[in-house]
């Protein structure tokens, strides 16, 4: 994976500001079929992830990958984040990441 | 020679406070005077009487004349417009209303002008059907305004509007006469603005002040209570309303003869205010508006079990009152009780009010029977506000007695997650603290319980959450005494959140332009034995805020790290004995033969217990703190028993595996509650800690708290221009890894250096400089010296003034003594 540029944290809404861009995301797993999952973002969006998903997910899922419109990612690194996780907080990290503080991110 | 009528006289007359010269001998005028022809029974001859119609200048009420004043009427002594003075007269009620009886009257003047607006009461236009009362009712609510106009808040205004079902200009007196203040006030006072607009409402449709018999059902919305704000305007829409031609039965238009069948299906003819209401009678009805409504509650007794429920009720007049309904009367209106519905009532029980439950500002309560009505109004009558608020400073609550029920309306500067407490009893129940801010510069703590904390509570917390600091107006909080003074919420409180009352926008204003730096006095020292309320700190606050310094211990919460722990002794040998339920704990001391010795129970045991007394170094982005961990957060910490410990280390003598479990426990994070405090050794003043308790992070909380920050941190950086330096975060100078807030002022630091035994141990600031008495810099006290701050606890620290002479503050080693 190329790893020279950072990933931008986003949820649904920021998702758009970053199409062509690497971008990381956490969402819950609505439904995975081969080849795609379709997720919920932390500001309850609907975005689909295009790749190759691990066999078994937990319920909630981080994705680094390309975005490809403001609402498919096409991910590279999956990772399982298991089944609590605080989708507010990541949310608010999203917000404060892509705005006040963005300079401290990218 | 000027007439001053008696005014507030027909009130009290209509309201049977007065009934007879005894009470008072009221100077009248009269306003109608007409002649009827009273026929005796058995007989066939018929006398003359004269009735009339006495004004104070407010209202006018029903009279008559004895047939000895005939003589006067017929001569012109007693005319309209006659002022006269009642030397011997009763009141008592006909049916329901109240007639006078002029047995004797002294004249004053038998020619004068008409003074005030009173309405013609006795003109022969009895309508059966209309139930105007407009007119007397429009005069009084004009007065109303004139006379009262001082000294009450906007509401009166409103309120002025009678919802005066009633069809008699009785109710109305009452009603004005609840106010009590300006008696003398209304006579004679800008009468002539009523007169103009009081024109169209006394035009010339007399309308007879009448009392219908009217069924129930269609009852509330033939009546013509003036329910807009526009009085004016709908009082005179009803007049027209009901322009009937007079087409009466030929009664005496005061004495219609109702049956006591239509007069049970009567609703409520009139009503009176609730500040009327007492235990002497028996017939009433108010209308009035449900302000709260309690849940139902069960209770048990010994003669049985039963179940109540309470609302309180809020008039026109901003009279308040209770009404409790038991067993099964509630059955009949608890779903009937809707808060904000207006409802009449009438043929409840009027009691004295129980003070225990009851916070009211009435002396009594009504209990309702099986017997009681309660019929709502659907057409909803704004002159009954929604809500009665006695909105007081928090400044003020400090000297009010606790249990006492206030008002309140601020800015909810913070709020704590809920928590579940565990009652006496052993029930547990869900709390939330939140701390209330308003313009007296003063905060209190308001603790919410119950369903408060789901529903308000909630709501508050994601606003504050947010960054937003919302508006929160309390009905009804009870003053507790319990670390200063605190407000909490009982059944009868209500929560507004970013309520719409002119009082909270005023408080939003003020703090927007200057109460959002305000600096605010807590009136509730917020610390807690039971129910924690979590203040989240940095290490450094404990130096800068002074914590621990001021007669009771604070309590806090930091997110910290064992930076380092002392070995040497991490535990002590302790008393093993009960002391009812707690441990003596006391430290033991070794008889030399085997057993132990414990001075407090004055005892010797073979076996001592063990307990943890851990030294430890905790750090946080900030600084770095000692604090001691006894018992249970040592266990936490360890990861096991002290005694295991001890019987590994000295009995087993594993020193590797008794590294390896110090090393595993250092250098994790834990969230710890401290409880710090001042304490004296000797002359010297140290600030201690103890942990309490030491949990693992909760790193969901913790996040939250840290959004919270975050957002507050943005939100002041926005407002305020100028950081105070004094309630900024002043770093100590030790550990320049400070944070990079908005206090990047580190003035006082070159403070330059006095000599240092120019200060001795005497830490007290001086003048407001807080002054080292080691290194004579500003912001700490010799207790809290940076230079010191890696000495742990109970090691009294002998002067070493020369220590920092060279300026500046060394970086602190960690773990050199």
């Amino acid at each position: 994976m190329d790893t020279s540029s950072p990933a931008a944290f986003v949820n649904g809404d920021l998702l758009r500001r970053y199409i062509g861009q690497k971008v990381r995301a956490v969402v819950q797993v609505i439904r995975s079929d081969i080849g795609s999952v379709v997720g919920k973002t932390t500001d309850d969006q609907q975005i689909v992830v295009k790749g190759s998903p691990p066999p078994s997910l937990t319920t909630y899922l981080e994705v680094i990958g390309i975005a490809e419109s403001d609402n498919t990612i096409r991910a590279d690194v999956w990772t399982n984040f298991g089944d609590n996780f605080d989708a507010g907080n990541y949310n608010e990290l999203c917000k404060l990441a892509n705005g006040e503080f963005r300079h401290m991110f990218i | 020679m000027a007439a001053n009528l008696t005014a507030g006289a027909i009130a009290k007359m209509l309201s049977g406070e007065v009934t007879d010269e005894k009470a008072m001998t009221p100077i009248l005028q009269v306003t109608e005077i007409k002649m009827i022809q009273q026929a005796r029974r058995n007989q066939e001859v018929s006398f003359e009487r004269y009735k009339i119609a006495l004004s104070d200048g407010i209202q006018s009420q029903e009279g008559m004349l004895s047939a000895n004043s005939n003589v006067l009427v017929k001569q012109g002594s007693i005319q309209i417009g006659s002022v006269i003075k009642l030397t011997r007269f009763s009141c008592s009620p006909v049916r329901d209303r109240r007639i006078v009886i002029v047995n004797e009257q002294e004249i004053i003047a038998e020619k004068w002008n008409i003074i005030g607006n009173p309405i013609p009461l006795l003109t022969p236009n009895a309508q059966i059907n209309s139930v105007v009362t407009n007119s007397p009712q429009a005069q009084a609510q004009a007065v109303h305004r004139q006379a009262f106009g001082t000294g009450f808040h906007q509401q009166q205004d409103i309120r002025s509007e009678l919802n005066g079902v009633a069809n008699s200009s009785q109710a109305q007196v009452v009603q004005r006469q609840a106010f009590g203040a300006g008696a003398g006030a209304g006579s004679g006072t800008g009468f002539n603005q009523q007169q103009a607009t009081r024109s169209v409402a006394n035009s010339s449709q007399a309308q007879l002040v009448q009392r219908q018999p009217f069924v129930s059902a269609t009852s509330p919305s033939a009546r013509p209570y003036v329910s807009s704000n526009a009085g004016y305007e709908s009082s005179r829409q009803e007049q027209t309303y009901y322009t009937r031609p007079p087409v009466q039965p030929q009664q005496p238009s005061m004495y219609v003869n109702r049956s006591p069948v239509a007069r049970n299906q009567a609703a409520a003819p009139m009503t009176i205010p609730v500040a009327a209401l007492n235990p002497y009678q028996s017939r009433w009805t108010i209308k009035v508006r449900v302000t709260s409504k309690g849940e139902l509650k069960r209770y048990s007794k010994t003669n049985g079990e039963g179940k109540l429920f309470s609302f309180d009720l809020l008039d026109a007049d901003g009279g308040e009152i209770r009404v409790t309904c038991f067993n099964e009367v509630v059955d009949k209106f608890f779903d009937v009780v809707v808060v904000g519905n207006v409802y009449l009532i009438s043929k409840g029980s009027v009691k004295p009010a129980k003070r225990e439950y009851n916070h009211l500002p009435n002396d009594y309560e009504i209990q309702l029977e099986t017997w009681s009505a309660v019929e709502q109004c659907y057409e909803d009558d704004v002159a009954i506000p929604r809500n009665l608020f006695r909105f007081r400073y928090i400044s003020d609550i400090e000297n009010m007695e606790s249990n006492s029920v206030v008002d309140l309306v601020g800015i909810v500067s913070s709020i704590s997650p809920s928590g579940l407490i565990m009652r006496k009893n052993g029930s547990e129940a869900q709390k939330k603290a939140l701390q209330l801010k308003d313009m007296s510069g003063r905060s209190v703590e308001v603790t919410m319980w119950g369903n408060f904390c789901n529903v308000e509570g909630q709501r508050l917390q994601s606003l504050c959450d947010s960054g937003t600091f919302p508006v929160l107006a309390v009905k009804a909080g009870r003053i507790s005494e319990f670390n200063g003074k605190q407000v909490s919420t009982i059944g009868s409180s209500q929560l507004y959140v970013e309520p719409d009352f002119p009082e909270a926008r005023v408080v939003r204003e003020w703090y927007e332009r200057e109460g959002r730096n305000a600096p605010c006095i807590s009136i509730s020292r917020v610390f807690s034995g039971a129910g924690r309320q979590e203040i989240r700190k940095v290490i450094t606050q404990i130096k800068d805020e002074n914590l621990g310094t001021s007669e009771k211990p604070d309590w806090i919460t930091v997110s910290a790290t064992i930076s380092f722990m002392k070995v040497d002794n991490f535990c002590y040998t302790a008393c093993p004995i009960m002391n009812g339920d707690r441990q003596c704990s006391k430290k033991v001391i070794n008889n030399g033969d085997g057993t132990w010795r414990c001075e407090r129970c004055d005892q010797s045991v073979g076996e001592c217990d063990y307990r943890y007394i851990l030294q430890l170094q905790l750090q946080d982005h900030t600084g770095v703190t000692w604090a001691t961990a006894f018992q249970e957060a040592g266990e936490e910490i360890m990861g096991m028993p002290a005694k295991e410990l001890y019987y590994l280390k000295y009995e087993d003598q594993d020193e590797e595996k008794f590294e390896d479990i110090i090393r595993k426990a250092a250098f994790t994070k834990y969230i710890f509650k401290l409880k710090v405090k001042e304490e004296t050794y000797g002359d010297e003043n140290r600030v201690k800690a103890t942990v309490v308790k030491a949990e693992k992070v909760d790193y969901s909380s913790d996040t939250r708290s840290l959004v919270e920050a975050i957002h507050k941190l943005s939100t002041e950086d926005a407002n305020s221009l100028t950081v105070n330096p004094e309630s900024s975060n002043y770093r100590s100078g030790a550990l320049n890894s400070g944070v990079g807030t908005s206090s990047v002022n580190m003035q006082g630091r070159g403070f330059g250096l006095p000599a240092a035994n120019q200060f001795s141990s005497d830490s007290r600031p001086r003048g407001g400089m807080v002054l080292c008495g080691a290194c004579g810099s500003n912001g700490h006290v010799f207790a809290n010296c940076p230079s010191f701050m890696s000495e742990p606890q109970g090691e009294h620290y002998v002067s070493t003034q020369g220590r920092n002479a060279g300026r500046g503050m060394p970086r602190q080693h960690v773990g050199s003594y």
